[in-house]
């Protein structure tokens, strides 16, 4: 499963670019400056993260965002190309079609979400992130980024500009103009509007910084040191996503496809389980769908195939799990007692991922830089929190109860084995350890989201040390009780 | 870059060179009417190279001129972005200095000239560095690169930079390097 790497390309971008307040673009400019949505693209982003296809309306349910402000960012991020978004006029009949394909992915409570629905026709929309364009998009924007502190750096193919000193006329000219403003007589740039003779722009730059008029190579040195200081510090602040970048460069992104496809083929992921009672009557809410005129899964689009190892991947992984459907961690506050879950449902084996992802992490990371936040944001934080620990330590104790010759080993503190051995029961136990690495990565990376939420932690200063603490705590607690 | 291109062009020839050698006379009004031209679109017309072929003449009412339309070839010159051109230098001011490559004009800023190089005004103003072993003045022959063009309908003017690996001076005036 590649997908891990690439999350945690979102995620790093996330800080990076977008950890400050969205500039809205377009007429409702002035509607955005009233509301305060720093970091609000950062959580959005990582809640995509953890999702595939997510209807607007239930990730903003939750994520306890207003819809409107949920969209207006994710129009943003939209333009910004992060994000695919679709927009389609469905019956209830569309719903539950998307609804079975979360049913299929999420693989709990199949068609526990009927009763959401809502009778009337709606436009409901759609998002995504779009892995390998977010990729590609990052490089791009990195590689301008540099070019133009480069090129500004080297004054190469930099026009160079004109300016009438006369105040009245102030006209500006370029370079190109030169051969029009050189004047015969005494072979210098004279204004065609006011025969002032011209000054060129960075001159008059020099001028103004200095105080007077001596000192321009003075002030040429100095703009090259700060622009080489700007290079610097942007390589620098830049380092953990560029590494991100380099790692995942071999990998094939996660593609999952139109929504279309992707629901077509969570529903078959889905079906391949055993358990496709849910989503038997499928073909014909497709069908139903197909009258409202959006696209028909089942019918003229299947030909298409689209043979991307994202794909292969999704599909392999639908086989390997005995239980069916692509696995996904549930949800923390989820698991109650007697959920006959696996260990990667639990997201279990999170310890041993984190240790060594921290470890990766080591070079860039900083300690977390807690800001401020708002109100109901930390609330929910907490809220959530405490629904997470006490389910948690609930599952825990079961566990332990369960397997009481675990205790031994469970008191060297490593975590995982027990949970290991546990579920491993039986299966190759190397196989399963590898698996619960990678779904350990992604609860692990939950519970990041949990206080990046909170504190809107910055690039860098990244998953590793925020989620270590968190996990140390649990792990001390755990062994007390 | 120079091309070899076919080009158009309707030709007007006044009656009174009709006769047996119609032919030649319109070509040297063709010779003479496009060659050092500039067009924006195709550059400078150095040179024709040969005349493709001669359509049927239309005689405009009223005056009696006829109208040819005449097919030919030709090499044009048209200077691009991020070209390295060699060029002499026609004149040389504090801003920077202005210089020819064959009939495109090039101006060179004081920005995209070294920063070693400074402006030395005088009898004769030049850019030269401080130990004095590279000048350049007027007349002098320079390699640089076009960072940008200007195209209009009628004309081509270039800025060039010399701030580069390989670009300068590569010959004084009187020829003695």
């Amino acid at each position: 499963m590649s997908i891990e790497p690439f999350r945690r390309l979102v995620r790093i971008v996330a800080r990076a670019f977008y950890d400050e307040e969205i500039p809205a673009k377009g007429p409702n400019r002035s509607k955005s400056d009233k509301s305060d949505n720093r970091g609000i693209a950062v959580v959005i982003l990582d809640a995509l993260t953890r999702r595939q296809w997510v209807k607007e309306d239930d990730l903003a349910k939750v994520l306890r965002l207003h819809p409107k402000q949920l969209r207006r960012t994710l129009r943003v991020l939209e333009e910004e190309m992060l994000v695919i978004r679709e927009h389609r006029r469905e019956t209830v009949k569309g719903a539950k079609l998307y609804n079975a394909a979360i049913a299929a992915v999420s693989e709990d409570h199949p068609g526990g979400r009927e009763g959401e629905e809502k009778l009337k026709v709606h436009t409901h929309s759609y998002c995504c992130i779009d892995y390998a364009q977010v990729y590609d998009i990052v490089r791009y924007r990195i590689h301008r980024a540099k070019k133009k502190i480069k090129d500004q750096l080297e004054d190469r193919n930099t026009i160079q500009e004109y300016i009438c000193p006369n105040s009245s006329c102030g006209r500006r000219y370029s370079a190109l103009d030169a051969l029009r403003l050189v004047n015969p007589f005494d072979e210098n740039f004279h204004c065609e509007n006011c025969n002032a003779e011209l000054v060129a722009e960075s001159d008059k730059l020099a001028a103004v910084e200095l105080g007077d008029g001596d000192g321009e190579d003075n002030a040429r040195r100095r703009r090259h040191e700060k622009l080489k200081e700007l290079l610097e510090k942007m390589d620098k602040q830049l380092q953990p996503l560029t590494v991100q970048l380099s790692r995942v460069k071999d990998l094939t992104p996660p593609d999952f496809g139109t929504l279309a496809q992707w629901e077509k083929r969570a529903i078959a992921a889905g079906r391949m389980s055993s358990n496709g009672e849910a989503i038997v009557d499928l073909p014909k809410a497709s069908h139903g769908q197909g009258l409202t005129g959006t696209p028909m899964p089942f019918l003229g689009e299947t030909k298409v195939e689209v043979a991307l190892a994202g794909g292969d991947v999704k599909r392999e992984e639908g086989k390997d799990e005995a239980a069916g459907g692509p696995t996904k961690v549930l949800p923390p506050w989820m698991i109650r007692q007697g959920m006959s879950l696996t260990a990667e449902q639990r997201g279990e084996a999170k310890l041993e991922m984190k240790s060594e992802d921290s470890a990766a992490l080591a070079g860039p990371t900083a300690p977390l830089d807690v800001k401020p936040t708002e109100e109901d944001n930390e609330a929910m934080q907490k809220k959530i929190q405490e629904e997470y620990l006490k389910a948690y330590y609930a599952a825990l104790l079961q566990r332990q109860q369960e397997a009481a010759q675990m205790a031994a080993s469970a008191a060297n503190g490593n975590m995982s084995t027990p949970g290991d051995s546990t579920v491993g029961d039986g299966t190759s136990e190397a196989l399963a350890a590898q698996e619960m690495k990678m779904d350990g990565a992604e609860d692990e990376e939950e519970v990041e989201w949990e206080d990046a939420t909170a504190t809107g932690a910055m690039i860098g200063e990244d998953n590793g040390g925020g989620s270590g603490e968190f996990e140390d705590e649990d792990e001390i607690d755990w062994e007390e009780g | 870059m120079f091309f070899h291109i076919y080009l158009e062009r309707n030709m007007q020839l006044h009656p009174r060179h009709f006769g047996p050698h119609l032919r030649d006379k319109l070509i040297a009004k063709l010779i003479q009417d496009v060659e050092g031209t500039c067009s924006g679109r195709h550059g400078f017309v150095v040179a024709v190279t040969a005349v493709e072929t001669i359509g049927q003449g239309l005689i405009r009412d009223g005056t009696g001129f006829v109208t040819f339309p005449v097919k030919y070839q030709c090499v044009v010159f048209r200077p691009f972005k991020g070209e390295i051109l060699e060029s002499v230098v026609t004149m040389v001011n504090k801003m920077g200095f202005f210089a020819e490559a064959g009939p495109v004009q090039i101006f060179v800023s004081n920005h995209l000239i070294p920063d070693d190089m400074v402006f030395q005004s005088g009898d004769v103003p030049s850019y030269e560095t401080s130990d004095g072993s590279v000048r350049i003045q007027k007349d002098s022959e320079v390699r640089l690169k076009i960072v940008g063009t200007r195209v209009d309908a009628t004309e081509i003017f270039c800025i060039g930079t010399i701030k580069d690996d390989f670009l300068g001076l590569i010959g004084d005036p009187g020829g003695a390097t």
